[in-house]
């Protein structure tokens, strides 16, 4: 009889590990603001979920993690055996550059405004064209001014955003050239305040279409529109807001990073370790239908909408620099 | 550069406007420094009336009743300040940045029970400009001053409020002589601690106001760290303005005139770097602090624990 129990007690030992099947991977999430913020992080938070529900990969995430203690967050989750890890930010290169030798055995995910040369082997990038789609936001702002004074409201003065703000600029130019575009950068992507008193200061000056670059700050610029004494039209990004005020917004630039991530995350448990992946209009950003501007107005940005999507409209990017055009 | 744009009545405007925070927060400081207590838990206060009249204007869709959950909450906090400072006699600055962390931690708890993950953020209505009769209708002055909303004409008389409760009457005489002299108060049979716990409840709910007039004014909706220092900066104030309510008052606005005058100047400048910019108020309050501070003169118990049996 004991003999009887050994046996089975072995062959439970032997089958039990085969039974239950090979360990799921695990993917942590890097992301620099809060997930409630209706904006970049939320759609990154979305992002993670719906690979979760597609892939089956268990999934762990770190909000407002600052540039500073990205590598200790980094090293936590590796250390509790995540096997991918992805930082859902351009800010957090030199952090990835550094970890992903240390550790070949892990995948990390990043996200850059485009190629980035000499990555390690184990690291995907996610490339965001911003600037293609804020420059239909531009054309738009060229067509349905009628102070020719557009804005442009940026928080931090990244590559990103100094590429989309040269976008503005060119298609202004070319769609308006007696259009003015009067920027600010306010130092802060989440500070509503700040950019609320940065719109103030651009409507005081003669604005009256504004392009929100900022994350949470956009309630702020919404605040001021709303309380201007003539019409101030908006576009924002990532998320559609104009739910938020109807009669201000014009169009939104929508992201769906939940393509992307998914994508990269299936080419890596088919054991593809490293690769380039590029979100633009068409691939990733995609225009809601404008609207509180003329018909007319909306067909034509429609139009260069879909040319972007083709390359068939010349847009130059510019990171390191502004490049003004007046 | 013109000389106007630094007198532009859209400037001057947005620069009251933007100073109700601060005038709120320093007057609710500036009565319990006056009373001994200094509470370095400002601004996580602000940021937690922020948050709690956010959420209750939210759920119950009253502006009035978001008023009552911010003050409520400076309140509640001060008392737990002042049990612990008063009371136990505890070290007030240590239990100060405690109770700042705390706060912090708890409005961004609270939001995010409250009102989840989103992809659409949610909002409050804002206070809407109240144009006074008579005053509204002056050239310059009137749009500058008389054409803001309610929480502009409430800070303005807090300011009134505080300055004649310290100064004109013998509740203001027992304050003050709380914060000089404790020992000298109690011999005369004033209460010191009822009355350092009394500043503490009213200057706790001026500070939750403050933080009220962020999503009510401002933004229509909460964000965490939406106070963005202006609890720091209220508590500079209370020294510039060498403890007096109009003092502090004035300084507020001429911070706020500052803060507002670098988004002006980032538009008409291109030469000067974007980040020297957001740096300026920064760098003007400390210039301004350094030269304001000489000679000002802080209550004599600020900050010290009183002890009844203890030998003076």
């Amino acid at each position: 009889m004991r003999r009887l129990l050994w046996l089975l007690l072995a062959i439970l030992v032997v089958a039990g590990p085969s039974g239950a099947g090979p360990a799921r991977p695990r993917m942590a999430m890097i992301l620099p603001g809060v997930i409630q913020d209706a904006d970049f992080n939320a759609v990154g938070y979305q992002a993670l979920k719906e690979v979760q529900s597609t892939t089956g990969v268990q999934t762990g995430h770190s909000e407002q993690v600052a540039v500073a203690d990205a590598e200790r967050v980094a090293r936590e989750y590796l250390g509790a055996g995540y096997s991918i890890v992805a930082f859902h930010g351009g800010q957090y290169l030199t952090i990835v550059q550094k970890l992903a030798p240390l550790f070949p055995d892990a995948t990390f995910i990043m996200e850059s405004s485009g190629q980035i040369p000499s990555l390690p082997g184990n690291v995907w990038n996610i490339g965001r064209k911003f600037y293609e789609g804020f420059y239909v936001l531009g054309v738009l702002g060229a067509l349905a001014t009628r102070s020719n004074k557009i804005g442009y409201i940026a928080g931090i003065r990244l590559p990103d955003f100094v590429a989309s703000l040269n976008a503005v600029f060119q298609a202004v130019g070319k769609y308006n050239p007696r259009a003015e575009v009067l920027y600010t950068f306010v130092g802060d992507q989440n500070d509503p305040v700040k950019a609320r008193q940065a719109a103030e200061s651009q409507i005081a000056a003669g604005v009256d279409f504004i392009v929100i670059s900022v994350n949470l700050g956009t309630v702020g610029v919404i605040e001021a529109a709303r309380a201007a004494r003539r019409p101030v039209l908006l576009t924002t990004f990532y998320t559609d807001k104009s739910s938020y005020a109807p009669q201000h917004f014009t169009t939104s630039l929508v992201s769906n990073f939940g393509k992307p991530y998914v994508e990269v995350v299936r080419q890596i448990l088919a054991g593809r370790r490293s690769g380039y992946y590029e979100m633009r209009p068409g691939a990733g950003f995609g225009l809601t239908p404008p609207r509180n501007v003329p018909p007319e107005v909306s067909r034509r940005v429609q139009e260069v909408w879909r040319a972007v999507v083709l390359r068939q409209e010349r847009i130059e990017e510019v990171t390191d620099r502004i490049v003004e055009r007046r | 550069m013109s000389w106007e744009l630094f007198l532009d009545p859209s400037l001057l405007r947005l620069a009251v406007a933007m100073s109700v925070p601060l005038v709120l927060a320093s007057a609710g400081e500036l009565l319990m420094e006056r009373s001994g207590l200094l509470n370095v838990a400002i601004e996580g206060m602000v940021t937690l009336g922020a948050a709690a009249a956010f959420l209750a204007s939210f759920a119950a869709g009253s502006t009035g009743l978001g008023m009552l959950a911010a003050a409520l909450s400076g309140v509640v906090v001060a008392a737990v300040f002042a049990h612990y400072a008063v009371a136990w006699r505890q070290e007030q600055v240590t239990v100060g940045l405690t109770l700042y962390v705390l706060c912090l931690g708890l409005s961004s708890l609270l939001y995010r029970v409250v009102v989840g993950v989103r992809l659409t953020p949610p909002r409050v209505e804002t206070l809407q400009p109240v144009v006074l009769p008579v005053l509204g209708w002056l050239p310059v002055v009137g749009e500058v001053l008389f054409h803001q909303h309610a929480l502009v004409y409430l800070s303005a008389a807090v300011v009134a409020v505080v300055h004649l409760v310290l100064f004109r009457t013998s509740l203001g005489l027992r304050l003050r002589a709380v914060g000089e002299n404790p020992v000298a108060a109690d011999t005369v049979g004033v209460d010191v601690f009822r009355l350092r716990k009394a500043a503490a409840a009213a200057g706790g709910a001026l500070v939750g106001l403050a933080g009220a007039s962020l999503p009510f004014t401002l933004t229509g909706t909460f964000t965490e760290g939406i106070a963005g220092g202006r609890g720091w900066i209220a508590l500079m104030l209370v020294i510039f303005g060498r403890w007096t309510p109009v003092g502090a008052a004035a300084g507020a606005l001429l911070f706020a005139y500052v803060e507002a005058l670098q988004f002006k100047l980032a538009m008409v400048s291109r030469a000067v770097p974007p980040q020297f910019l957001q740096m300026l108020p920064y760098a003007f309050a400390v210039a301004v602090l350094v030269r304001a501070s000489r000679g000002a003169r802080a209550p004599e118990a600020l900050g010290k624990p009183y002890h009844r049996e203890a030998r003076a």
